[in-house]
């Protein structure tokens, strides 16, 4: 790839990003929804928990054995900002090119000479400020609702993590744009598989309370790494060392992920070309 | 006047019969009123209810609601919470969609008063809620233990009377949602905050002393939990004579404050003009 | 003398331009939203019976105002009644007597079928159970489409659609239609198919309260025409009497160059109207095009050909043609129907 053409893919990935952004801005609902659930969702399994607790000490320590830390809050914070990471990924740029193919702009799109993976990565672009976001909205409820300390050293390891999950995660969402292009029918995949990442991933509870084919599953799916490890470093002062075992795994299978994302994408295109279904819905 | 009410039931009938009619043409969408509780609600809070676990048994749970049957307890809330969610999302969010495609104008053409076509969804939303959460007990008492006693009967007019009161909300999410642009937000947060409150997921009595009256204003917190006391022999919230008595009160307000509210609503547009636009 | 369809008397519809903010409202600051007249004093008097027509570009009032007398709208101010029975005050009975279509197919449920569709509103028409189906049977036989009745409406073509939106409004057997637009986006065919449809109504003694931007179907079809424009009504009679008020009964279009290429001169332009009213006038392909309001082309023609040869210009092109409701509207206008 020469110089000039990679600086045009730049460019042009800054400018899918920034449709999106504007698109997004003329929803102002969204915004507000961004604020609510980060603190509405996990809050109510914290109450929750608390009618779990009740008033014994001993289901407390269960808890604790169970999960490795007494931070009920924490615990059920962490995991649902990252099953709503995920669900962002997945309804934002998963769907984006469904989205083009259904208003019809999808042609147009193919039909420019950009890199293809501006077309399948672009959008997702847009959606780090929104994470952002809502992870800060999520620490900052964690800290100053629950007293949760988060070191400064911590949150930095926490990054760490995060950007290691960025592969997969991105990757997942690119995954299931290619395969949602070429079958269709959004909703359900993205119920099906939202369904698998809350029921397998320890969002809500942590793994070892799943039947053993229950964790089989979980450890083959990047989000359990992303939410586990989070959890350890900033709710039970793990180190970057101790994790690495679980983040190669992540970093691996996020290059696995987005190798599939690229090859079926490949294969979509191709089919799309042949059958003349870019245009069609 | 007789004449004219038979007319008007007729018309409510007819509405419910063309939504199941609709629905039962998006086999799909069907499965998934079952399969998104369990997903989303049932099987998380299952597995955090797990994680608390003392020798098998919910003892934490149990000293707060006098029930350890974790599965009972959720699966049960789960009934009242899908009444909360036909009133928000059938009536009200449906209604919108409606508008939205074009074919709610033509029924305020018709001498059928646009209130009864609102009860008309109500009826068929409260027909798939039932059907579903009849089939998440039976997965409930199948799959995950859970033990719901005889005295369950005994609680059906609790949620019959709830079934009625839910009407009223619908009618007043309704009203919203008809003046509001975009109303997702407002729906899914609105229906979340209900069943919550209501102690659908967890007992009334953990939330913050700030929000616990709120709680005792909503005529659903006193159906879910008749439903646990009579099935599960929960420890009530308040005497249940007094809680049978609230929900009938409630019930009572809400449809009347529902039903003044749409009818204002329903003015307003056909001042304003706003039925065909969106 | 019997009592018209249809009695509207200074009918005005004021809407606000925006929206208010929820903090507009709860500081409830003073409604400072710009309001724009759609409908400004509409008087209109429907005989029964009759097929009449509200014609009028798109935005004159004629949807609003139809949406008032099908009791959709509340009137700003002014007063309709609808075979005698008042339009706010007794909006359920007019409700009960009268049929409209206001929308396309996209007010159907293609999920069900037309019987089914019908089934749904004949219930919401308090059609009695025992008479329902019959009454189902009968205006799909109506409209034509009673060996497609068991088809799902996904699959039925425009036309089709618009039909059954026909059948729906025939449901409560009433005695006044109102039709807006009805042949809109529709292919030729199954617009003069709806119109024969329309006839066979007012054969069987129905009322049509119909609006149209189309001046040949208001022409073919309406017993008498309101003209709108603007909110208002701007001339009300039969077509032929629209047709006279512009006192010609043809209307000449020209094509007229200068000798050897030199511009036409205005002393031409004032002999020609002299003879007759010059509508429209533009400079083509170095030619100079102008219409005509004759009445009658037979004496117009040569004496324009005279004026040509007296002011050093020649003709090029003549066409003739009848006057139409559009040149009317032209005229008392100054613009299309269609622009």
């Amino acid at each position: 790839m020469s110089l000039p053409s990679l600086a045009a893919d730049v460019r042009a990935f800054g400018a899918a990003a920034l449709k999106e952004w504007r698109l997004l801005r003329r929803y102002p609902t969204l915004f507000v929804g961004f604020l609510f659930w980060p603190i509405a969702l996990p809050l109510a399994y914290v109450f929750q928990a608390r009618g779990y607790a009740g008033d014994s000490a001993a289901a407390l320590d269960a808890f604790a054995a169970r999960s490795g830390t007494t931070e009920v809050a924490g615990f059920l914070f962490l995991g649902w900002a990252a099953y709503m990471w995920i669900s962002m990924i997945l309804w934002g740029p998963g769907t984006a090119l469904r989205t083009e193919q259904v208003r019809g702009s999808l042609e147009a799109l193919f039909m420019t000479p950009v890199s293809r993976l501006v077309i399948l990565f672009g959008p997702v672009v847009s959606q780090v400020v929104w994470a952002i976001w809502m992870f800060g909205i999520v620490a900052a409820t964690m800290a100053l609702v629950f007293g949760v300390e988060i070191a400064l050293a911590s949150a930095l390891r926490a990054l760490v993590v995060i950007g290691v999950a960025v592969p997969a995660l991105y990757g997942l969402g690119a995954l299931f744009a290619a395969v949602v292009l070429r079958y269709g029918e959004v909703s359900a995949l993205v119920q099906g598989v939202r369904g698998l990442f809350t029921v397998f991933c320890g969002m809500s509870f942590p793994i070892v309370v799943l039947p053993e084919w229950g964790r089989a599953v979980a450890l083959a799916l990047p989000p359990t790494y992303l939410i586990g490890d989070l959890r350890r470093v900033l709710l039970s002062g793990a180190s970057l060392a101790e994790l690495v075992p679980s983040l190669a795994i992540l970093l691996g299978l996020g290059l696995l992920i987005c190798g599939m994302a690229v090859v079926a994408f490949r294969r979509t295109e191709r089919y799309a070309r042949r059958g003349g279904s870019l245009a069609q819905y | 006047m007789a004449a004219i009410d038979a007319a008007e039931l007729r018309a409510a009938v007819a509405v419910a019969r063309k939504e199941l009619r609709v629905a039962r043409r998006y086999p799909l969408q069907l499965v998934n009123e079952v399969l998104q509780p369990l997903y989303q609600f049932l099987l998380p809070s299952l597995l955090l209810g797990a994680t608390f676990l003392v020798g098998g048994r919910a003892i934490g749970l149990e000293s707060v609601t006098g029930t350890a049957d974790l599965a009972g307890y959720l699966f049960l809330g789960t009934v009242v919470g899908g009444l909360v969610s036909a009133a928000f999302w059938e009536m009200a969010f449906g209604l919108k969609r409606e508008m939205d495609a074009g074919t709610l104008e033509p029924t305020w053409l018709t001498p059928t008063r646009p209130d009864t076509v609102v009860l008309g969804r109500a009826l068929s939303g409260l027909v798939i809620a039932g059907g579903a959460s009849a089939v998440l007990v039976c997965i409930g008492l199948a799959l995950f233990g859970a033990t719901v006693g005889q005295g369950l009967l005994l609680a059906l007019p609790a949620l019959a009377i709830a079934a009625v009161s839910m009407i009223g909300v619908g009618y007043l999410v309704a009203s919203a949602v008809l003046l509001i642009r975009e109303p997702n937000f407002f729906v899914d947060a609105t229906n979340f905050l209900f069943a919550v409150v209501s102690g659908v997921a967890f007992p009334v009595l953990v939330l913050p002393a700030l929000v616990q009256p709120i709680a005792y204003l909503l005529p659903t917190t006193y159906a879910v939990d008749l439903l646990r006391v009579y099935a599960l022999g929960t420890r009530p919230l308040l005497d249940p004579a007094l809680e049978w008595g609230a929900l009938v009160v409630l019930a009572g307000l809400t449809i009347w404050i529902g039903r003044v509210a749409f009818r204002r609503t329903e003015r307003r547009m056909r001042v304003r003009g706003t039925l065909g636009q969106h | 003398m019997s009592q018209p369809a249809v009695d509207a008397v200074g009918l005005v519809k004021e809407f606000e331009k925006g929206r208010r903010t929820l903090v507009q409202r709860l500081r409830r600051e003073p409604d400072r939203r710009e309001r724009f007249r759609a409908v400004d004093g509409i008087d209109l008097r429907v005989e029964r019976g009759e097929i009449f027509g509200v014609l009028g570009p798109n935005g004159a009032g004629k949807t609003t105002t139809m949406k008032m007398l099908a009791t959709l709208l509340e009137p700003t101010a002014g007063s309709a009644r609808i075979l005698g029975l008042d339009v706010v005050h007794q909006a359920r009975e007019v409700r009960r007597r009268m049929g409209a279509v206001l929308s396309d197919g996209r007010s159907l449920y293609w999920k069900l079928t037309a019987r089914e569709n019908l089934e749904y509103f004949a219930a919401l028409y308090h059609v009695p159970a025992a008479e329902g189906r019959a009454r189902i049977a009968s205006v799909l036989a109506a409209v034509k489409l009673d060996d497609r009745a068991d088809d799902y409406v996904e699959r039925y073509s425009t036309g089709m659609r618009q039909r059954l939106v026909l059948a729906r409004a025939l449901l409560p057997d009433p005695e006044l239609l109102l039709l807006d637009e009805p042949t809109v986006g529709l292919d030729p065919q199954s617009a003069r198919d709806l119109r024969d449809r329309v006839r066979d109504l007012q054969a069987q003694g129905r009322t049509v309260l119909l609006t149209t931007h189309y001046m040949e179907e208001a022409d073919q079809l309406c017993d008498r025409i309101a003209i709108v424009d603007h909110g208002r009504v701007v001339a009300l009679d039969t077509p032929a009497g629209l047709k006279r008020t512009i006192g010609a009964t043809d209307v000449v279009h020209l094509e007229i160059a200068g000798d050897e290429g030199a511009p036409v001169n205005g002393g031409l332009l004032g002999r020609l109207e002299r003879q007759g009213q010059v509508t429209h006038r533009e400079q083509r392909d170095g030619a100079l095009a102008v219409t005509v309001h004759a009445r009658s082309a037979r004496d117009f023609v040569p004496a324009a050909f005279d004026a040509a040869r007296a002011e050093g210009a020649a003709i090029r092109q003549v066409e003739v043609v009848p006057v139409t409701l559009e040149d009317v509207f032209i005229s008392l206008t100054g613009r299309a129907l269609r622009e």
